[in-house]
């Protein structure tokens, strides 16, 4: 597993909090809840591809070319 | 052969009957704005229908200025593309307030060259972040099949506006399966080309690593015809391919012989209700095809295509986000704020990963031509619709109605979707995968289909 961390469940709520007061996004109140519950389907969503090993020569393409 | 001023006309025969002087462009345009008329308080599908204009250009034709292969055709674009002297909604309120278009986008000015008539723009999801055709500022999109279901987003109007009969054609766009879902959804052909094959310039953006832009319609001959007039390289967007064209028209009915056609296993085998699997076997079955692949770690590059697809279309609309945030459709707000949240370190793992996933899934394309799999999970959840079962378990709508689509706009494969229409039931599409640039084969697929009974997309 890439990240043998991923069991850990993390403060998302806080993440919410701290991570938008980085980026300057205030978050209204009756927004909140629902930004967090995002986040935490993005972090179920996300899980396939955290969990893969790539190797270290593997770079993005600059240039996409399907 | 259809009256080419009724709601079943297509676009072939429409063009075929005003090329023949059997009626007048005028006359078409007419029918067309009578019947949009009828059908808005039910289907809601336009948010801007451009009457003057569409009179004014088919006069122009009766008078003999323009020619060309889809002379006298009425489409409707969605409404993120550019319409000169509109602005450009891209399903928003906040876009309103923004310039107006100076000029139409690539693709319009496109298929106006070859003699087709714009009649207006297309309801959409808000900002293209959508599965479902849904809009709090505009009203939902009514799919025709069944007003109370969605037509399937974030092109909801193009489907919508195209299974009502209200026109022919319509383009769409699609970064995660927006042409895909509602083609599916709604019972209609889409084309989703190659990713750079089809000029984006003239469109609002959402997700640049994935914007594709494409018909919908209720003919292969359509969807061919439509595409061979908008291929071209084109400076104004970077990624347009210059590889020369590939006219699919006069292929299309070369038929399937030699054509390897597989279909795809594991991912796309499961996670879906009955119905998906079922019109992948009809699909399959009609057209000989036994062998099962794998476009291996494809649950991953789903993933993949979430990661980039939340934190690029984020990334775009935070300064929104941070000056307008109550003028977003809260359906779209909270998810694209938590997108700005999310680590960088994702979007890079997710962009490496593309070029790996890429370079297996090709590896695919060395033993079939055609790649079979679901559109849609399921046929059109009712509108409001929060949740869905899916194999058993309950999940989102939203996030979900696309787990068959993201894994191949991922990396940009061109796929024609066919709709299976059910008696009794609702439709659903299968898709028809091929490897870049070849989407003639794809459409000789689809064209087969239906030329077989087995695919077809007759108006509601």
């Amino acid at each position: 597993m890439a990240d043998d961390k991923l069991d850990d469940k993390p403060d998302v709520a806080r993440l919410v909090d701290e991570a938008a007061k980085a980026i300057g996004l205030a978050i209204a109140p009756e927004y909140r809840a629902n930004v967090i519950l995002n986040v935490e389907r993005s972090l179920v969503i996300a899980r396939p591809l955290l969990e893969i090993d790539l190797d270290d020569e593997l770079t993005p393409g600059p240039v996409f070319q399907p | 052969m259809s009256d080419p001023l009724s709601k079943s006309a297509t676009a072939t025969e429409i063009a075929a009957a005003v090329r023949s002087g059997k009626v007048k462009a005028a006359a078409v345009i007419d029918a067309t704005l009578k019947r949009i008329a009828a059908s808005e308080p039910t289907i809601n599908a336009f948010t801007d229908v451009v009457a003057e204009r569409a009179i004014k250009r088919a006069a122009e034709i009766d008078a003999g200025s323009h020619r060309g292969p889809l002379i006298g055709v009425p489409f409707a674009v969605k409404n993120l593309f550019d319409i000169a002297g509109l602005p450009t909604r891209a399903g928003s309120k906040i876009n309103i307030d923004g310039p107006k278009a100076a000029r139409d986008g690539a693709l319009v000015r496109k298929l106006e060259a070859a003699g087709a008539i714009l009649v207006g723009g297309l309801n959409m999801g808000e900002y293209a972040y959508d599965f479902t055709g849904e809009n709090v500022h505009y009203g939902p999109s009514r799919n025709p099949r069944d007003t109370t279901r969605m037509s399937g987003g974030s092109s909801g109007g193009s489907g919508a506006a195209v299974a009502a009969g209200e026109v022919p054609l319509a383009l769409g766009s699609d970064t995660n399966g927006s042409i895909r879902v509602p083609s599916s959804l709604c019972g209609l052909f889409g084309l989703k080309p190659t990713y750079g094959r089809l000029s984006r310039a003239g469109s609002f953006p959402f997700v640049d690593a994935f914007d594709h832009l494409g018909p919908i319609a209720r003919s292969t001959e359509d969807l061919a015809l439509s595409f061979d007039a908008m291929q071209g390289w084109d400076a104004d967007d970077p990624v347009c391919t210059d590889r020369p064209a590939d006219p699919t028209s006069l292929r299309l009915m070369e038929g399937i012989d030699g054509l390897r056609i597989a279909i795809a296993g594991d991912y796309f085998a499961k996670g879906g209700e009955p119905e998906a699997f079922e019109a992948v076997a009809t699909v399959a079955k009609a057209l000989g095809a036994t062998k099962t692949v794998v476009l291996p770690e494809a649950a991953a590059a789903r993933a993949a295509a979430y990661v980039i697809t939340a934190i690029e279309g984020a990334q775009l609309h935070l300064p929104r986000l941070k000056a307008r945030p109550q003028d977003f459709d809260p359906d779209t707000r909270e998810r694209f704020m938590a997108g700005a949240l999310l680590p960088g370190s994702w979007y890079v793992k997710a962009q490496r990963f593309r070029r790996h996933y890429r370079a297996n899934v090709l590896k695919v394309f060395d033993q079939a031509d055609i790649v079979l799999a679901p559109a849609t999970p399921c046929t059109a959840p009712k509108l409001g619709q929060v949740m869905m079962k899916l194999g058993g378990v309950d999940l989102p709508v939203r996030a979900n109605l696309g787990l068959f689509t993201q894994p191949i706009s991922f990396i940009g494969l061109p796929v024609v979707v066919a709709p299976l229409q059910r008696p009794g039931g609702l439709p659903i599409g299968v898709q028809i995968i091929a490897k870049p640039y070849n989407e003639q084969a794809a459409l000789r697929v689809a064209a087969f289909l239906e030329k077989q009974g087995a695919a077809s997309a007759p108006p509601a």
